[in-house]
């Protein structure tokens, strides 16, 4: 296949993920729904297939129900999707205590979703310490419990360590093709998005198939013309406008500080006595997050260093409405940047956005800014 | 060499004629803004008033909210670009300008040769902005042109501890009903935008010369409480309200 078909595929997932799991489920797969980072590998050992959920650009209704005003829209489109029947089928929904809003959203899911059993998976605060580790572990042992209690099938730690080299081979692809379509500014930021998306919607071993091939025929392919190098930075930049407005600028994304792209493919597993150990030690390992406690705010550093390495000229951070995460990190990534000569830009996102014209404004004069 | 800005705004359209990219022939304001015949109208006037045509235009520059659906422009610049522009000519020493329009607040940082160097915009809320004070004058039936005149006679500002509009509006409301001085209501008010906007604009280090433009700028209520909460005195041109048109146009001249 040609670099657009295989882009076009990668878009066909991203943008249909129902399609996805109805393929599975017809194929006789059980599907386990995860966001954020939640164990996913002990799903795939377990032979279900895991599914991303982290809600979708649309209209919230019913879930208004269960969550304040003053909450992220990712959790809330998430709870509408469910109560909509948009995930039947699937089996489980493991849900991790990292942000308050994801705590209430597990309670609220119990409720709003019956027919999907909610899963807790409760991280430590101080995941560092070997205290940490063993409460990591704890949490994974009884995700894996409720899972058999389901009716998937047995655990085993053998399986585990097959399903973890599967993953350890999608990280490195991952960030393979993350850096290789930076060297292509003729992807859009939209198809760069797409093979980022689509990993939550397919069996890695699948996915990772297909961003071999893109690999290889980008390899082939001779770059385009430059244009203005972009760091991004949040929680998520899924939004087609807002992707189709930076295309149309001339601003290229090279690197990310996004979660739901390259955040999931930073840390690997370090050989342990069991392969559920190995596991721990991944999530132990992962920094410069957000969502992960961080007395040093290591993610500012990054963030500077990164955009540096990349030639990023600017950082565009993508702040999730309402997300307190996030909102208190912005003002410490602004100094910093400022610090280091990098412009940064801030417009605040969520899923219902559907109108974009001040976000189109203040993209228009960040081009300008950068162009000087 | 004349060139033209056309700024079409959520509430208002603003035009400007340029000779040679130094000196502005005419300009026009009509209230109206996207989606109107204003910007039309607008053009109409600023063409007649420089006793020219359309065709002595070597290029025309749209900005403002309604810049994308302008048919007749080469140019489409954003507002915070022409701003920059427009108030660095006018106030060739300005660094840091605070842009209040009828439905958002901007801050615009410039370095020493007028080149933008940060921004900062406050988006989806209507509180700090031109249209809290359209809604406050509507609930105390004072024309908002008025309202500076009458937040000169305070004798003691009124505060609105509220920062959403909907609230501010039934806080108000209930300060009315307590008897509350409409002059020290109206002070008030205009604190409360400049509070917003002064601490928007505080995330961008502020540099004197400061200056103000858009719509509100003409109102010194909010100009006087901006100086308090910047401790820093605020240049104000009777042209505010024009940077934006005069940047397009300055922005067609560099392009054409
Ligand atoms: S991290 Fe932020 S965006 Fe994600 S669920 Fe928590 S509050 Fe929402």
């Amino acid at each position: 296949m040609s670099v657009k078909e295989i882009l076009g595929r990668f878009h066909e997932i991203a943008a249909d993920p129902k399609a996805m799991k109805d393929k599975y489920l017809s194929e006789g797969r059980e599907i386990v729904l995860v966001n954020y980072y939640t164990p996913e590998e002990i799903v795939h050992s377990m032979g279900a297939v895991p599914m991303g959920a982290w809600g979708a650009d649309v209209k919230i209704n019913e879930a208004k129900k269960y969550f304040p005003t003053f909450i992220c829209s990712i959790v809330q489109s998430a709870v509408e999707l469910g109560m909509k029947g948009e995930y039947a089928g699937a089996k489980a929904f493991i849900i991790p205590s990292l942000c308050d809003s994801l705590k209430v959203m597990g309670q609220n899911w119990k409720v709003a979703v019956p027919s999907i059993k909610f899963i807790p998976m409760t991280y430590p605060q101080n995941r560092k310490p070997e205290y940490g580790a063993q409460f990591t572990k704890a949490g994974y042992e009884r995700v894996i419990s409720e899972l058999e209690e389901l009716g998937l099938p047995r655990f085993s730690d053998e399986k585990l360590k097959a399903s973890l080299s599967v993953y350890e081979e999608h990280n490195r692809v991952m960030n393979e093709v993350s850096e290789l379509m930076a060297s292509h500014p003729e992807i859009s930021n939209q198809e760069r998005s797409d093979v980022f998306k689509s990993a939550f919607f397919m069996l890695k071993e699948e996915h990772t198939a297909l961003v071999k091939e893109l690999i290889n025929a980008l390899k082939e392919q001779k770059p385009g013309t430059d244009k203005l190098k972009i760091m991004t930075s949040g929680i998520i930049c899924d939004a087609p406008d807002i992707l189709k407005i930076l295309d149309e600028n001339g601003l290229q994304i090279v690197c990310d500080d996004v979660c739901t792209e390259t955040r999931q493919y930073r840390a690997s597993y370090k050989e342990k006595a069991t392969a559920l150990d190995s596991l721990v030690s991944k999530f132990c390992d992962m920094d410069q997050d957000t969502l992960l406690y961080d007395a040093d705010k290591t993610r500012i550093d990054y963030i500077v260093e990164k955009a540096k390495k990349t030639g990023a000229k600017g950082v565009l951070l993508l702040l999730t409405k309402f997300c307190d995460p996030e909102e208190f990190d912005a003002p410490m990534i602004r100094k910093a940047c400022e610090k280091a000569g990098l412009s940064v830009n801030i417009i605040e996102i969520d899923r219902q956005m559907v109108n974009y014209e001040q976000a189109r404004t203040s993209i228009e004069t960040f081009r300008d800014l950068l162009n000087g | 060499m004349y060139t033209f800005g056309i700024d079409i705004g959520s509430t208002t359209s603003k035009c400007v004629v340029l000779k040679d990219g130094t000196e502005i022939v005419s300009s026009s304001l009509f209230v109206g803004g996207i989606g109107t015949k204003s910007p039309f109208l607008a053009r109409e006037e600023a063409l007649k008033k420089a006793g020219i045509t359309d065709k002595d235009i070597s290029g025309t520059a749209a900005t403002g909210y309604g810049r994308n659906r302008t048919e007749d422009a080469d140019f489409n610049v954003s507002e915070l670009s022409c701003h920059a522009l427009g108030a660095h000519f006018i106030f060739p020493r300005v660094r840091t300008i605070i842009d209040i329009g009828g439905q958002d607040a901007k801050v615009i940082s410039l370095s020493g040769d007028g080149k933008m160097r940060d921004f900062l915009m406050n988006d989806k809320c209507a509180a700090g902005t031109g249209r809290f004070l359209d809604v406050m004058a509507a609930i105390l039936q004072v024309p908002v042109n008025e309202m500076e005149g009458m937040a000169q006679k305070a004798q003691k500002i009124s505060q609105i501890s509220s920062t959403c509009t909907v609230f501010a509006e039934s806080e108000v409301i209930s300060q009315l009903a307590n008897g509350v001085e409409m002059p020290d209501l109206i002070a008030g008010i205009c604190d409360s935008v400049a509070g917003r906007v002064a601490s928007l604009a505080k995330r961008i280090t502020i540099v004197p010369e400061v200056c103000m433009s858009g719509g509100v700028a003409r109102n010194g209520g909010v100009r006087l409480a901006m100086e308090r909460y910047l401790g820093t005195e605020i240049r104000f041109s009777e042209q505010a309200q024009l940077f934006g048109a005069i940047g397009a146009a300055l922005y067609a001249f560099q392009k054409s």
